[in-house]
């Protein structure tokens, strides 16, 4: 066998390791020739080092592996304060490269996370060609929308469900996280109240009408892959798609993606020769 | 506050400035003229302090004010915003600053250096000035801060009023409104203008601005020799010192150190990466890890159009006021922050990003500039025409509590990354 044909098999039978420290969650994902062959979820906890391990043990776990011997790349806010591996991609990167792993005619990704919400324009080679995201307020983030299920007493999933039965929209404001709250309030206590489903309705309205601005920044085009955690609330996607005008994709675990990107990455390094 | 403790801060100042230039002479990588610039901001502080004690009027005035004049009358200068955002650097007041002028009514939206100019009349923290001098030139934020100094520090001011548009009848009315302010400045003064002395700082500024247009040529090489902290330099330079030999001084040994550097094949980051324009000025309390993190990720700002680059032109030494009104016609910040968007602005952008093979463009979006901001959509849209991707990282000049220097860094790492992976 000649060298550069070794080098492919070595290449190609390569496992690498992508991992997302979120500020809720840690995402874990390992990467075979086959495709995702190991994932974890789980909180980062008070000690992120260790909330880290745990959850790439999961992953590594599920794929047969051991995780020292994995060529591996973190994302993620919390990135930056773990020692798992030297080699650090930003979200934005990673989101580009995980969802054009999964849907190759993407063109923006939208993120949804706890904390934050970002948008990613993806140009025709896969590559990440502009972002804008809204991090100055938790109106339009994870965390606002557990508020607001809180506020009305009302599980997340139950809140998604009555939206999809809404006639009409409650007005929220989308500018700040603390005055949506004082709606939504009075919005329940008015006499007569408005009708849940509607105030459910109005507060998704109030998340996507501010992400749909971001989207604007940036340009939409489709192919419209949506990801993070907040994809998977059926209420909010439903809003999103009748503002959009379109459908969006959705993966199957869409709080992965990024650590899915950030494992794309780990292989390309590989192949590189970077050492992670 | 009593004068003496006046006195004691912008004593602070000069030494500080002493100290960052004695610092500069015992490191020999330092640039020299940066330590002449050094020198040169201890000076002018040294005539502010003074300028009193030595029988001189001392003019506070506003960005872009034309203090050729000044200087050919012998009034000592001190430029506000500068000194509020020098006091802020230095002194770290910058909390207490802006605190001081949200007490006087003005919210946080506002411009942050028109906040903390507020702030340092109503702190009393600077000598008294005699006179207030104020113009509409650069933004509507200007135009209305010379009332509340005169108000604060109850001195006598006037109003120059800059037209928009460059024709001969508003040419006319600028040397109207600047013969105007020559008589109030000689009445308040009891000082004749020096029409010789006018003209000698003429020939110096017209010279001068030949050579802000050979450091913008050098700095098309590859790798480019300047860094981000230069640039600052730069403006501060035209700021403070029109006209002044001094200013010569430093911008002809700036120029010849560029040209060295060049000739050395050396650049102003180790390894050059990433060509960057740079669209208004990033925060100045971040300069100094700003230069670092471009240290680290092999970026350099290679032109900055809306801010560095003159327009053409010529000033007649022969014709000294006019020439001081043409001269604010040629200010590059002019021609996007004043007035409306020129063409000739967004030209520059274009033929800025092919002349200096940019790779990516950084816009620091001063909150407190919104006339300014709303150039941003404009701006990336004619960038990513030509496939150049920009960066809108929002910002406050002066105030660290917008934006957290960590934001920013995350941003700007994310951005290298992308210019990388394209």
């Amino acid at each position: 066998m000649n060298s550069s044909l070794r080098c492919w098999k070595t290449v190609r039978t390569m496992k690498t390791l992508g991992i997302d420290i979120g500020s809720l969650n840690v995402k874990a994902i390992v990467l075979g020739d086959e495709g995702v062959i190991g994932t974890g979820i789980g909180p980062p906890g008070d000690d992120i080092e260790a909330g880290a391990r745990s959850v790439l043990e999961l992953a590594t776990r599920q794929a047969g592996l051991n995780s020292d011997s994995l060529p591996s790349v973190a994302t993620g806010v919390g990135a930056k304060l773990v020692s798992i591996t030297p080699q650090q991609k930003s979200i934005t990167t990673c989101l580009a490269r995980g969802a054009r792993y999964m849907f190759p005619t993407v063109r923006l990704v939208i993120d949804m996370g706890a904390e934050s919400t970002t948008v990613i324009k993806v140009n025709e080679r896969g590559r990440l060609a502009d972002w804008a995201n809204h991090d100055k307020c938790a109106s339009g983030t994870g965390l606002f929308l557990e508020q607001m299920a809180k506020l009305m007493n009302l599980p997340l999933e139950q809140m998604a469900k009555l939206s999809l039965q809404a006639k009409g929209r409650a007005d929220i404001s989308n500018t700040c996280a603390v005055f949506a709250e004082s709606e939504v309030i009075s919005h329940v206590h008015r006499d007569p109240p408005t009708p849940m489903e509607d105030i459910a309705a109005g507060i998704y309205y109030s998340v996507v009408s501010r992400i749909i601005s971001l989207c604007k920044r940036v340009g939409i085009e489709k192919d419209i892959v949506i990801t993070g955690g907040m994809a998977l609330n059926e209420g909010l996607v439903n809003i999103m798609e009748q503002e959009l005008g379109c459908e969006v994709l959705k993966p199957e675990a869409p709080q992965t993606i990024a650590a899915l990107g950030a494992a794309i990455i780990a292989r390309e390094n590989a192949e590189k020769g970077i050492k992670t | 506050m009593t004068t003496a403790e006046h006195k004691s801060d912008v004593d602070t100042l000069v030494r500080m400035y002493r100290m960052l230039a004695r610092m500069n002479r015992s490191r020999p990588e330092a640039r020299g003229s940066q330590t002449l610039y050094f020198n040169l901001l201890a000076e002018y502080y040294t005539r502010v302090s003074n300028a009193h004690r030595d029988g001189k009027l001392l003019a506070a005035h506003t960005v872009f004010f034309p203090t050729e004049i000044l200087y050919a009358m012998d009034i000592v200068p001190m430029h506000t915003e500068m000194t509020t955002w020098l006091h802020a650097l230095f002194l770290r007041e910058q909390a207490e600053l802006l605190a001081k002028g949200a007490e006087l009514g003005l919210a946080p939206e506002i411009c942050s250096p028109h906040r903390g100019v507020a702030g340092i009349f109503a702190m009393d923290a600077i000598p008294h000035p005699d006179v207030i001098l104020w113009s509409n030139l650069i933004c509507d934020n200007t135009a209305k801060a010379g009332e509340l100094m005169m108000e604060l520090s109850n001195s006598p001011g006037f109003f120059l009023d800059n037209p928009f548009q460059d024709s001969p009848g508003e040419m006319d009315y600028l040397v109207g409104e600047l013969e105007e302010m020559v008589h109030f400045l000689e009445e308040k003064s009891g000082r004749k203008m020096d029409w010789n002395k006018l003209s000698e700082m003429i020939e110096h500024t017209d010279r001068e601005i030949e050579l802000y247009r050979e450091i913008s040529e050098l700095r098309k090489a590859v790798p480019s020799p300047m860094s981000i902290v230069g640039y600052l330099e730069l403006l501060s330079a035209d700021y403070m010192f029109p006209g002044q030999p001094e200013a010569l001084q430093y911008l002809t040994l700036l120029r010849d150190e560029l040209k060295e550097t060049i000739q050395e094949g050396k650049g102003a980051v180790s390894q050059e990466r990433f060509r960057l324009m740079t669209l208004f000025v990033p925060p100045m309390y971040m300069i100094s890890s700003l230069g670092n993190l471009f240290e680290e990720k092999g970026a350099v700002s290679v032109v900055e159009p809306m801010f560095t680059r003159w327009s053409e032109g010529k000033l007649d030494p022969d014709r000294p006021l006019e020439s001081v009104a043409k001269k604010s016609f040629l200010i590059p910040e002019r021609r996007s922050m004043y007035g409306p968007l020129s063409q000739q602005a967004l030209q520059d952008i274009t033929d800025s990003a092919e002349q200096y093979k940019i790779d990516g463009a950084i816009y620091w979006a001063f909150m407190g500039c919104r006339h300014t901001c709303a150039t941003i959509k404009v701006m990336k849209d004619l960038l990513n025409e030509i496939d150049i991707p920009m960066l809108t990282i929002d910002c406050d000049i002066v105030d660290p509590t917008i934006t957290s220097e960590e934001e920013v860094r995350d941003k700007l790492e994310q951005f290298f990354e992308m210019l990388e992976d394209r």
